[in-house]
């Protein structure tokens, strides 16, 4: 078994060569090509100034490069800093100045992007990927020049260097960087494709993008296990029936992303048509599956196994739960039982709480970041430090809230910044989220808090209804009103088509907030 | 105006008005992420009634709705089908 994040795809291809490592859109990477290539990337790198503890940005659109850049970075000696392809000049060029990153791996397709942040002020010095150079960097170097690179030396690691440097994908303050190394990475692949008995057979699903945490799973613990992992290209994010086609050509046998995919397939999938009999564990995480389309979709996979996966990227996974069947109407899904390799505790500031009470869960485990990128106040405040039996732990404030029952099981009451005050009461925006989600025309609810200039909030939604609903306003929120006092429901609900989403498919609730806060200060019509 | 146009104008003042940008025909408007999901079912609701053509879900793939140009193509097609009924 490899230490080091780096070690896992020469590791894998020593046992089996010739197995598919990465595929997408009709390119593919055996193992032996994979560790091939990227040594070649890691020697360019390093003949163009890398030096061990260097932080390399990875810019790419889904495409079996990425792997290449993950692992060709790793071998170098460096770690990598997945960006988001979409975000905008100025935050990137941020970003890229808080890393410190001087090289970056790209490929020609967001050529202009790049230019538009080098002129919002990043300071790159090599690009790695374009066919020609590019004005603002000192030197370019084409994809063709990296496959023919001859291999090199390559730098001794430990498994306590940094492996990569995953920034939050927040959209207002600072960036924050999540320091992962090679050895909470590791223990992450690790457990993972142990829980899910991850074996070289399996075809996973490479739908997150790479600055998306999930990631992780199909870029180490696939590897790893010598499975195949297909990296779904973007459009196939908003084209569910061509997602549906691409799950049944690949034969997939491990699916993970977040719910709304899923959702997406059950309701425009075209299922009836395909043959998806391969998949054997659908793992979802990253919001609430709504439980009507949850148990919707778990009828009609009987063959599959479903697991509800929870964890902030700062520990990346840290409970799960395997349902035991299709839950019932109304039921409301735990995410379950903490890791065995962690440790969990549920706190109120620096006070333990026992069972049935809510509060922050904290938790310690070998997958937990090493800390925020040079940022030792933002650690302060995120660490918790508990000694016993002569130990000292340290745990990670995940900032979410939760109750444990006396088996273990978590619940997860809601994230404690979605924690609001309105007209003087305090109220859990995702108590509220999960009242609508209750009743039975809802397909998905997005609660948010508009701030008000009082230092109150109000609280409006925005509301997908199932395509076979004709609930109004009203009946929503006289069922929500069975859950929730008077005061926690929303004042303003849309119903909408559809949510906007985060790149990585959640809803995004944020850019709702802004619409709302620009609606308001538009003058009132004549 | 032609049904390419059409979709190009809708596309452009609908569902690109805050960019501002102009598309190609051969724009592949899913892959840059100029369309989101929201995007696509407002141009989808556009097709059905301003346009007045069906589009079955296991139609929209793609292979189909990837650029002004395979939606113009196939949105052609789906007319001579219903007109040769």
């Amino acid at each position: 078994m490899p230490a080091l994040l780096s070690d896992i795809v020469d590791a894998s291809a020593g046992r089996h060569p010739d197995r598919p490592a990465f595929r997408c859109g009709g390119s593919e990477l055996t193992y032996a090509a994979l560790a091939d290539r990227t040594d070649r990337l890691a020697a360019t790198l390093i003949g163009n100034g890398v030096r061990p503890g260097d932080r390399v940005g990875i810019r790419l659109r889904k495409s079996v490069e990425t792997a290449v850049a993950v692992y060709g970075v790793m071998k170098a000696g460096a770690a990598f800093v997945p960006l988001d392809p979409a975000l905008p000049p100025a935050r990137l060029a941020s970003i890229l100045r808080d890393a410190g990153v001087r090289h970056l791996v790209t490929h020609d397709p967001l050529r202009q992007t790049l230019s538009a942040a080098l002129d919002a002020g990043a300071e790159v010095d090599v690009v790695i990927g374009l066919s020609r150079p590019l004005e603002g960097v000192s030197t370019t170097v084409s994809w063709d020049e990296v496959t023919r690179a001859p291999s090199g030396p390559r730098p001794d690691r430990t498994p306590e260097d940094m492996a990569y440097l995953m920034y939050t994908s927040g959209s207002t303050g600072p960036p924050k960087g999540i320091v992962h190394t090679h050895r909470s990475g590791m223990a992450y692949a690790r457990h993972a494709a142990s829980v899910y008995g991850l074996r070289p057979e399996d075809r996973l699903s490479g739908f997150a993008p790479l600055h998306f945490d999930m990631s992780t799973f199909d870029y180490f613990s696939g590897p790893l296990a010598g499975a195949a992992t297909v990296v779904i290209p973007e459009g196939y994010m908003l084209m569910p029936a061509s997602l549906s086609a691409l799950i049944e050509a690949e034969r997939l046998t491990v699916w993970y992303s977040v719910p709304h995919a899923l959702v997406s397939l059950l309701l425009r999938g075209v299922l009836d048509e395909r043959d998806l009999t391969s998949i054997r564990w659908v793992l979802y995480g990253g919001e609430p599956f709504p439980v009507g389309h949850l148990r919707a979709l778990m009828e009609r996979w009987p063959h599959a196994r479903f697991s509800n996966v929870y964890g902030p990227a700062e520990v990346n996974q840290c409970t799960y739960h395997h349902l035991p069947g299709p839950p019932a109407s109304g039921e409301t899904i735990p995410i379950g039982h903490v890791w065995e390799i962690a440790e969990g505790l549920v706190l109120d500031g620096d006070a333990v709480l026992s069972d049935g009470t809510v509060g922050e869960l904290a938790i310690h485990a070998p997958t937990m970041m090493r800390g925020y990128w040079n940022r030792p106040d933002l650690d302060a405040l995120a660490f918790y430090r508990r000694s016993s039996g002569g130990e000292t732990h340290t745990f990670y404030r995940t900032g979410d809230l939760v109750r444990r029952d006396p088996d273990g099981t978590h619940w997860f009451i809601g994230r404690r910044d979605r924690q609001i005050k309105t007209r003087g009461y305090r109220v859990e925006l995702d108590e509220v989220e999960a009242a609508l989600l209750t009743h039975p025309g809802v397909a998905e609810a997005a609660v948010y808090a508009v701030p008000e200039a009082d230092g109150s909030h109000a609280i409006h939604a925005a509301v997908v209804l199932r395509a076979d609903s004709d609930a109004t306003v009203e009946d929503l929120l006289t069922t929500a009103g069975d859950q929730v006092p008077r005061y926690a429901l929303p004042v303003q609900t849309t119903l909408a088509l559809d949510l906007p989403r985060t790149t990585s498919g959640k809803a995004d609730r944020r850019a709702l907030q802004q619409q709302a806060l620009a609606a308001a200060a538009q003058p009132p019509l004549q | 105006m032609t049904t390419a146009e059409r979709l190009t104008t809708f596309i452009q003042s609908e569902l690109l008005s805050d960019s501002g940008a102009e598309i190609a025909p051969d724009d592949d408007l899913l892959l840059s992420g100029l369309i989101d999901s929201i995007g696509v079912m407002s141009l989808l609701a556009f097709i059905e009634t301003d346009l007045g053509i069906h589009v079955p879900p296991q139609d929209v793939t793609i292979e189909n709705f990837s650029t002004v140009e395979t939606m113009d193509g196939y949105l052609a097609g789906r007319q001579d089908a219903v007109s040769d009924a």
